[in-house]
């Protein structure tokens, strides 16, 4: 703690738990938004990972809103939230996005997508499996030429109402913060940009460290082709998203209200090593040069030619980077935005607590079970391109 | 119509439908008729057993004490938030007897030292204050007074004065700065010692010219720290440089 600082200050009221929400929602963005596109531009080279991408948004959204659950501490009252929405609250609105999203788009979408491969997995299964895939077609057994067709149109209308849907999600978490007009750190319309932007860059390199992670655990080869293209795509969000926080940063600098003088102390102070070190330096620069040298984002073939197997280990460290890096930029918006005094004449600091509902052990808790759901999911409905049925 | 329609249709029917029976059969009958609450709930709550009762009503048999209070320290502070919810006792008291909060972790609640309590609030060290003996041993609870008129400022200006004991200041007496009448000890807040007031006091020891002792280190008092009085830069009770 230093300088002058209000009573009702000393404690943060959002921890690490609301730190990881807007983080884990913006993974299940990114991945959905990288799914879309790949399908609606038709991208052939990323095909192996359309379904996984798919699979990766579920399992994260079925645990976004649980940080929210544990912060809150209620969660045997949280469907209230649907029965009487406060039709003033954006954060009350979010249920209904979430549900829309959840059912209509990504469950929806997925179905469609499986649904030829859930019904011949079932004929030729047998026991619990069986049953599982027959129960999941809900009795859809259809494969003719017409019905196959529907699916596809349908998976097709799905990701262009998915788009926009998935731009709600994410913008929406941003827009709260960006809409808090008294918090000179949060407030800015380009926050909802920004934090979309960003989810972006994490869902490609979410999508790409799984992809590569899973291959090399499942000892099936890498499809370097699919891992280029990826790598080049993460190179360019993340261009586009490091160009929107500099034009962000440089618009506070050039209209350096009066808050400007603490924000500048608590980027040099208790931001330094999470804002300077992990988000620009660790988390952008480092990944940006070396996808930028050896992707082919910038020329055909990289810069510099590296052998595959160096190339897919340079991408598992940047992707794993570039979490890093979109961590700490939630960790640097959420607890950034308390840090400082609304007298802007103080700062205070922010202990990670290791038990209890907003705990370390709670948000890690959180961040692995959607790799075991995911796990879980790959299980049910493998989506690799070996394991498509074939008539 | 592909398969797939009916289906999925059912589906979300269901959903839909479910959705429509939770509101339906959950949502109370008065909710939104006034605000974004359940109306009844007012009634309701209005309708629970009375569990305090007011200061006044303790006056009626305790009257002694209660007039000792409200012309003590204690006057804000009513008896059952030190007592607890007193309904039952003003009807029975023969029957529900009140505790009284004897020992000596409760007065603290309130006294301890805090920093974002206001100035001037009385606050204690509990460990360092007079340890193991009762509070009510010195201060009565509903009267309360320092038994007798402290003589050291820090008594009451703790922080500041613990501040100025590890300062360069050390040696300087408050009373140097502030000049205390003995009565401020006695009704601190009507009589309140002066403070200084203008540049040229600090500079009785630190300007250049200044007739005080030859250690105390100078400064040029026309032009150091331009027109700004010297505390907006440096903590008079613990002055730093740089
Ligand atoms: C109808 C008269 C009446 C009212 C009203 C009343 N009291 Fe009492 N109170 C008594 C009597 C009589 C006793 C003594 C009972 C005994 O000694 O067992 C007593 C005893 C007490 C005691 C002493 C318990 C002890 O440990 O010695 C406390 C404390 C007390 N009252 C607090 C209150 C407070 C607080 C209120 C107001 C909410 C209140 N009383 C209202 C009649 C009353
Ligand atoms: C700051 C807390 C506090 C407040 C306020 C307070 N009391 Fe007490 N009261 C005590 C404590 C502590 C005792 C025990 C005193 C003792 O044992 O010497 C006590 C004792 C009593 C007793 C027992 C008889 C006695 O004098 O020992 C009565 C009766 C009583 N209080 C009534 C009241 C009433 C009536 C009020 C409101 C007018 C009131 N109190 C307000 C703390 C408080
Ligand atoms: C609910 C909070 C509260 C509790 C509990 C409480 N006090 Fe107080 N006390 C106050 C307030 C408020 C004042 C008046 C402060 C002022 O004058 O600005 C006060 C004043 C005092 C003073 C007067 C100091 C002076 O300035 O001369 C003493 C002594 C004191 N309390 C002792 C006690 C003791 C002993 C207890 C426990 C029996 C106790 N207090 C419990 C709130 C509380
Ligand atoms: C041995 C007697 C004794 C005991 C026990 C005692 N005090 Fe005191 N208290 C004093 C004296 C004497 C003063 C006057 C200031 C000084 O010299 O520290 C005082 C001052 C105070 C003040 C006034 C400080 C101010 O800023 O005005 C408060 C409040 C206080 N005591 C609360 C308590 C509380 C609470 C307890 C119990 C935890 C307690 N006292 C126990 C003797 C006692
Ligand atoms: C009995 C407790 C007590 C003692 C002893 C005491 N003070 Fe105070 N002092 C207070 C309180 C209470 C205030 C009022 C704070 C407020 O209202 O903001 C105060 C205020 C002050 C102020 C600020 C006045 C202002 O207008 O801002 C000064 C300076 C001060 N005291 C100096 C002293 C000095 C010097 C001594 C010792 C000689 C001393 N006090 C002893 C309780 C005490
Ligand atoms: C070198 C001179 C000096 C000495 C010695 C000194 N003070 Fe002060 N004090 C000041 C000045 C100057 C201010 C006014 C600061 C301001 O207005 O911002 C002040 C303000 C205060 C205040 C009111 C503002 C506050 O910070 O709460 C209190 C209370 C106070 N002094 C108490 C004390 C006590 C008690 C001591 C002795 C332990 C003491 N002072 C010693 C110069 C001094
Ligand atoms: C009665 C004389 C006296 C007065 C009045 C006085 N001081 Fe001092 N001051 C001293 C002494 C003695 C020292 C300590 C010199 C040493 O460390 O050897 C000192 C040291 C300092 C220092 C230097 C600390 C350092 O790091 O070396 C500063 C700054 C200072 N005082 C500021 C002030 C201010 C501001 C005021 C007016 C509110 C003030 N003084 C009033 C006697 C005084
Ligand atoms: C604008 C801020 C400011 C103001 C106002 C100010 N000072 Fe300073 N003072 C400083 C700084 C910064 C230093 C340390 C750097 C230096 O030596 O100039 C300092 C140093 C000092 C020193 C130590 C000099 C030494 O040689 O160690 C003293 C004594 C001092 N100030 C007293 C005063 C007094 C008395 C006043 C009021 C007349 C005052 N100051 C007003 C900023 C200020």
């Amino acid at each position: 703690m230093q300088g002058y600082i209000y009573p009702n200050e000393f404690e943060l009221h959002w921890g690490l738990l609301v730190v990881l929400y807007p983080y884990i929602t913006g993974l299940v963005a990114g991945a959905f938004i990288l799914a879309s596109l790949e399908r609606v531009f038709n991208v052939k080279e990323v095909q192996p990972t359309y379904r996984l991408a798919l699979l990766t948004a579920l399992a994260f959204l079925l645990v976004a809103p649980l940080p929210l659950l544990a912060h809150l501490g209620h969660p045997l009252r949280s469907y209230e939230i649907f029965l009487t929405p406060n039709r003033k609250s954006a954060m009350a609105m979010f249920g209904f996005v979430y549900a829309w999203y959840l059912t209509v788009v990504l469950l929806l979408e997925i179905w469609f997508e499986y649904r030829k491969d859930l019904v011949l997995w079932a004929r030729s299964e047998r026991g619990p499996k069986k049953w599982l895939h027959y129960a999941l077609t809900l009795g859809a057994t259809d494969l003719s030429e017409e019905a196959l067709r529907f699916d596809d149109n349908a998976g097709r209308w799905i990701t262009i109402i998915g788009i926009p849907s998935a731009f709600l999600l994410h913008g929406y978490v941003g827009f709260i913060f960006g809409s808090v007009k008294a918090n000179p750190w949060w407030s800015s319309v380009l926050m909802p940009v920004v934090f979309l932007f960003s989810a972006i860059v994490s869902g490609i390199a979410l999508v790409l460290f799984i992809y590569v992670a899973a291959s090399l655990f499942r000892s099936k080869p890498v499809d370097m082709r699919c891992a280029d293209k990826l790598a080049a795509f993460l190179f360019y969000a993340m261009i586009v998203d490091f160009s929107l926080e500099m034009l962000d940063f440089i618009h506070r600098l050039y209209e350096s209200e009066e808050s400007i003088e603490i924000l500048s102390q608590l980027i040099q102070g208790p931001l330094f090593i999470s804002l300077i070190v992990l988000q620009v330096v660790l988390g952008t620069l480092v990944p940006l040069i070396a996808l930028g040298v050896v992707s082919p984002a910038l020329s055909d073939r990289g810069v510099s030619r590296t052998p595959a197997e160096l190339r897919r280990l340079i991408y598992l460290a940047c992707a794993t980077l570039v979490q890093i890096g979109i961590f700490s930029i939630r960790w640097n918006v959420v607890l950034g935005g308390q840090l400082f005094s609304k007298s802007l004449r103080g700062l205070t600091v922010y202990k990670p607590l290791l038990f209890g509902t907003e705990g370390l052990l709670m948000a890690s808790v959180l961040l692995f079970l959607p790799l075991v759901i995911l796990w879980l999911l790959v299980k049910v409905l493998p989506p690799w391109l070996d394991a498509e049925a074939t008539e | 119509m592909p398969q797939q329609v009916p289906r999925l249709a059912v589906l979300f029917a269901v959903l839909v439908v479910g959705f429509v029976v939770a509101r339906e059969s959950l949502v109370p009958d008065t909710f939104g008729d006034v605000g974004h609450y359940r109306a009844a709930a007012v009634t309701s709550i209005a309708a629970r057993e009375k569990s305090y009762a007011g200061h006044r009503e303790c006056a009626d048999c305790h009257d002694e004490i209660a007039e000792q209070r409200l012309a003590s320290h204690h006057s804000g502070v009513a008896c059952e938030v030190c007592h607890g919810p007193g309904a039952a006792h003003s009807e029975y008291p023969d029957e529900v007897e009140l505790p009284a909060p004897r020992e000596r972790g409760f007065c603290p609640l309130c006294h301890r030292y805090d920093p974002s309590r206001p100035t001037g609030f009385p606050q204690i060290e509990p460990v360092a204050h007079n340890p193991l003996e009762p509070c009510m041993s010195c201060h009565d609870p509903h009267a309360p007074e320092p038994p007798e008129v402290p003589e050291e400022c820090g008594a009451c200006h703790g922080q500041i004065s613990r501040l100025k004991t590890v300062s360069h200041h050390v040696t300087l007496d408050c009373t140097t700065c502030h000049a205390t009448e003995e009565q401020h000890k006695i009704t601190p807040r009507l009589v309140r010692p002066g403070k200084p007031v203008d540049r040229g006091f600090c500079g009785t020891c630190h300007d250049e010219d200044a007739d005080s002792q030859a250690d105390i280190p100078r400064i040029d008092l026309a032009t150091h720290g331009e027109d700004y009085q010297c505390w907006q830069c440096h903590y008079p009770h613990y002055p730093e440089t740089g």
